[in-house]
């Protein structure tokens, strides 16, 4: 019921969109652009380099200021976004955590809290395992796992997050069983990898390509429908392209990305959500985006309107499946 | 060798004038920042990033490491004259310094502070020149239940200090723990007793806490004292520095001793704070007059200042060699290293020698650079206090107030720090030590997780602590750091019993 | 005015209040160990715990103390001067958080400064009013234009439209 709404209500949305003259609405005071993530985080980079962008190309004329709000596992950016119902010059960066979160904690705000405005990227999980690791294939590394039950180590970052996430969904479709140990972020993961104290982590590429171009881990696959974009050989004349999807390895997982979103609050004018999906249309096409995109190995893909509202709409849905069933929801 | 020919072609990229300049301004800057209150390194640093998208990476990253000097100092100014720290990791300066400046030797405390800093992060700077590729192998070593002994080690050295009620001492500390463990926890994805207050979802910051406790209590303390600052006896002339320098010499063996413990905390990494803390902790055991500390004994000066800068410095190698920020400032500077097109990690040094020696260079010139800088303002700083305590007084209490709401930009938080004043207040007046509610709130929940993710390595089991011999090695010290003063004072009582009976006898 | 035992009696009463609030909210979140280690609410519920029993252990020994005759106890910690003083200190600084989030931070901060000055610290109007002034440029330059920070602001702001 909650799902259906939140489509049609997205829906709705991306109408008023659609049917309101562009760029009718501009900024009359400077911007704050919320980040729902601590300094130096991913959210903080792509709000960053947005940022970047639109000073550059100056798409918008009012000056930026970027807040860090990073809270609870973020919801203090969304909690502030709340509070700002209205307010057209207060804009949120986040990921899927924007109508997750809810679900599996007890926080000031419901996702209908927030109007979607538009994503901009999405970002790749991979498995990864040790540089000196004897698995070449995913296969054989889930196999290793299901000999010995319990006994490998798997890192993510945070609890009941997107890593917990895909972690759950593995054991699910292949019955193997890790124990997930949860550290601050992607990067305390991905040197715990590197330094063998665990098995394997679920990181993005970004959190990992340091580590992989010095041979100390390797990716075994990734969580995506088509290979990664090809790029420069990273280690061992291996680069991002040559990394087989998961589903070509024979995990029966389809696809796990998280999109790299943005929102404003509540009952915000709709030439205003327009305004801002056609500025990061724009900061989408810049050649500085693409590099970042390239940079970072996550997937360019712009999504605004009904598009958008049909992606969070199985987004939530396919996460909601793995909360209930790990029993995370919490009301 | 091989590094000192890197370095010596680190000093060609980091030697220019534009570079230098880059530098002047960074520090300036960065006092700036590490003076006006709430805007500490972190926030500093964000805000020059965006100045940086158009620059080339080494002379973005000398800007804001540069920054990042500046506002280390300047925070340790507020510390000593307003008994409000800028950087947490300077909140051990105030113990020593601000009695220091109360007696009218702010400028001996200034000089002190900068000097021995200035030392400190060149033993750090020096360690990484020499060590690079060791200590990047080292710091890999490390895993939750290293961390948690790192953090057990720096809670030990410091239980069993000051002379405070052990049932005092116990309710501070729990409540800086107590404090801690508000909001997101991070091991169970659990919201934590915030009892349905939005304001607490991200926990109560450690900064609010001190800004009330240090610098609003001590402000209520003063009044009702009906002291003023001594600051207006005080004699401020450039030979005062200079004086205070040739002094420095004297207290070689706290230098040494603080810039070890610093650089091992810098590098394993348990931080700035931590090692400030613990240095100051052992300055005082190893001390042959320890009554004088917390009463302005120049040594509990030196030590931690030494030890925050060296682990200041030396916690640049496990950011750049394995993508660790040992401390928030460093995560925003990784965060501008990936926007500049670079990838912390261990290639870093082969792929980019240019951008990772050059950095290097630039710490040791940044460094020159800010002492000079700081030491210069010295007497312009200690000439704050002889401004009357009528304008001074509500100016600090503005000056607080600010620095606590733009920590997060949250109304509440300045009635926060309010309610922090009325505490530390009262436990001051009471006897109850500050000290380590503040070191339990900085770092009691990383010691929480760490040791909660232990116990999902270990599936519960405590004997993960002594799984392998450094783990083991580091709580065998923590140990007996903690059990030493114990000892030290069972058989002290026990001699004192001996004697008493022998005169009776 | 206010004698050693008290203040300390409703300190501790303070604290322990505070640890009996932590040990209520931890409860919620199990207090076991289990497969896994400590449960999320162990380590808070026993930091209240600690809090709770050291407050009560506080108020026993300052009674026991108390009853033994102790002179420091009985003194006075806090007399009719000092207390004026505090006061005289304390209720400004309260008045200037009500104003700051009322009034915002800028026009609270001028507010205070020519209070504190002119009626506390016996300033003329004319130093008083340009300390006040040129503190709330400082802060207004510093903050909101060179580091692009915001204060808290009210409807005066809003008025001169800054």
């Amino acid at each position: 019921m909650k799902r259906l709404c939140i489509a049609a209500c997205l829906a709705a949305a991306s109408f008023a969109v659609a049917a309101a003259p562009a760029a009718a609405w501009q900024p009359s005071k400077p911007i704050e652009f919320v980040v729902t993530s601590g300094a130096g985080g991913g959210t903080d980079n792509f709000a960053r380099v947005i940022q970047s962008i639109i000073t550059k190309h100056k798409l918008i004329e009012q000056p930026i200021v970027v807040l860090n709000k990073g809270g609870g596992s973020g919801a203090e950016g969304y909690v502030y976004g709340k509070g700002g119902k209205g307010e057209p010059h207060r804009v949120v960066f986040g990921t899927n955590n924007a109508y997750l979160l809810p679900y599996v904690a007890k926080l000031g705000y419901k996702f209908s809290d927030l109007t979607p405005v538009a994503a901009l990227a999405l970002d790749e999980f991979l498995i990864w395992v040790n540089g000196s690791a004897p698995y070449e294939d995913a296969q054989s590394y889930i196999e290793a796992v299901k000999a010995k039950p319990g006994s490998f180590k798997m890192a993510g970052s945070q609890s009941k997050d997107t890593d917990q996430t895909l972690t759950a969904m593995i054991q699910d479709a292949t019955g193997a069983r890790w124990i997930y140990v949860p550290f601050q972020g992607g990067g305390a993961a991905a040197t715990q990898l590197a330094g063998g104290h665990v098995d394997s982590n679920t990181n993005n590429p970004n959190e990992n390509i340091g580590q992989w171009k010095a041979g100390q881990v390797k990716p075994l696959c990734v969580f995506s429908p088509v290979r990664l974009a090809k790029s420069e050989p990273v280690h061992g004349g291996k680069g991002w392209g040559d990394i087989p999807t998961c589903k070509e390895a024979g995990l029966p997982i389809e696809s796990f990305q998280m999109p790299r979103t943005v929102w404003l609050p509540a009952d915000v004018p709709a030439d205003a959500v327009a305004f801002y999906a056609d500025v990061l249309e724009k900061v989408s096409k810049t050649p500085e985006w693409a590099e970042f995109i390239a940079r970072t190995a996550q997937t360019g893909r712009f999504m605004k309107g009904k598009e958008f509202a049909d992606f969070v709409a199985k987004d939530e849905a396919a996460n909601a499946k793995v909360f209930k069933n790990e029993g995370w929801v919490v009301n | 060798m091989e590094n000192f020919a890197s370095l010596l072609h680190g000093f060609e990229v980091a030697l220019t004038a534009h570079h230098v300049a880059l530098m002047m301004a960074g520090v300036l800057l960065g006092i700036l920042v590490g003076v006006l209150p709430g805007l500490g390194a972190p926030n500093g640093v964000s805000l020059m990033l965006p100045l940086t998208f158009t620059m080339d990476p080494v002379s973005a990253i000398i800007l804001l490491t540069s920054l990042y000097w500046g506002a280390l100092f300047g925070g340790s100014t507020t510390s000593i004259l307003f008994n409000i720290p800028g950087e947490p990791s300077s909140v051990a300066t105030t113990f020593d310094g601000h009695p220091m400046a109360k007696q009218g030797r702010a400028t001996e405390a200034l000089s002190f502070a900068f000097l021995s800093a200035g030392f400190g992060a060149m033993a750090g700077v020096i360690l990484i020149t020499l060590l690079s590729g060791w200590v990047a192998r080292f710091a890999l070593k490390f895993s939750s239940p290293e961390y948690f002994a790192v953090y057990f080690m720096t809670f030990a050295s410091f239980v069993g200090l000051g002379g405070a009620s052990p049932l005092k001492t116990i309710v501070s500390m729990a409540m800086g723990f107590a404090l801690a463990s508000i909001g997101m926890d991070s091991v169970s994805g659990n919201v934590r007793l915030t009892y349905e207050f939005d304001v607490l979802l991200a926990g109560v910051s450690f900064l609010i806490a001190v800004i009330g406790l240090f610098g609003l209590g001590e402000l209520l303390q003063t009044m009702e004292e009906g002291l003023r600052f001594d600051g207006v006896k005080a004699r401020v002339s450039p030979r005062d520095v200079l004086a205070t320098a040739l002094k420095l010499p004297r207290y070689w063996l706290a230098l040494l001793r603080s810039s070890i413990i610093g650089i091992w905390m810098g590098i394993t990494p348990g931080g700035p704070t931590a090692a400030s803390f613990m240095s100051y902790a052992m300055a005082k055991r190893s001390s042959r007059r320890p009554e004088a500390f917390g009463k302005g004994e120049p040594e509990g000066v030196i030590s931690p200042e030494t030890a925050d800068h060296a682990a200041g410095s030396s916690a640049m190698l496990p950011m750049l060699a394995l993508g660790i920020p040992g401390s928030a400032t460093a995560a925003v500077m990784m965060g501008g290293l990936m926007i500049w097109g670079l990838n912390p990690g261990p290639m870093l040094f082969v792929e980019r020698p240019d951008f990772v020696w050059g950095l290097i260079a630039s710490m040791y010139l940044g460094n020159v650079v800010a002492v000079v800088v700081v030491l210069a303002t010295v007497p312009l700083f200690a000439s704050i206090l002889r401004i009357p305590f009528s304008i001074i007084g509500p100016a600090i209490v503005v000056v607080c107030f600010i620095g606590a709401y733009t920590v997060a930009s949250k109304e509440f938080d300045i009635w926060l720090a309010l309610a922090f004043g009325i505490v530390g207040y009262l436990f001051k007046k009471l006897d109850y030590p500050i000290a380590p509610l503040v070191l339990a709130m900085v770092i009691g929940d990383k010691a929480e997780d760490a040791f909660r993710q232990s116990m999902i390595f270990s599936q519960g089991s405590l004997s993960i602590f002594w799984s392998n011999p450094l783990v083991a090695s580091l709580m065998a010290i923590g140990l007996a750091l903690l059990l030493f003063p114990l000892i030290g004072s069972t058989r002290r009582g026990i001699r004192k019993l001996v004697t008493a009976r022998a005169a009776k006898a | 005015m206010i004698s050693r035992f008290q203040a300390e009696i409703a300190t501790a009463l303070a604290t322990l209040a505070f640890g009996l609030v932590i040990v209520v909210g931890a409860r919620e979140f199990g207090i076991g160990w289990d497969s896994s280690g400590p449960q999320p609410g162990a380590f808070p519920f026993y930091c209240g715990l600690l809090i709770a029993l050291a407050s009560l252990g506080t108020i026993a020994t300052t009674v026991g103390r108390r009853m033994g005759g102790s002179a420091a106890l009985a003194g006075i910690v806090l007399d009719r001067e000092q207390a004026g003083r505090v006061l005289a200190f304390f209720l400004p600084m309260l008045a200037f958080v009500v104003l700051s989030v009322t009034l915002g931070m800028y026009v609270a901060m001028l507010l205070y400064l020519v209070f504190a000055m002119r009626f506390q610290g016996r300033f003329g109007w004319l130093p008083s009013l340009a300390t006040a002034l040129a503190t709330a440029a400082f802060f207004y330059l510093g903050l909101e234009k060179f580091a692009q920070v915001g204060l808290l602001k009210g409807p005066v702001e809003a008025m001169l439209g800054l």
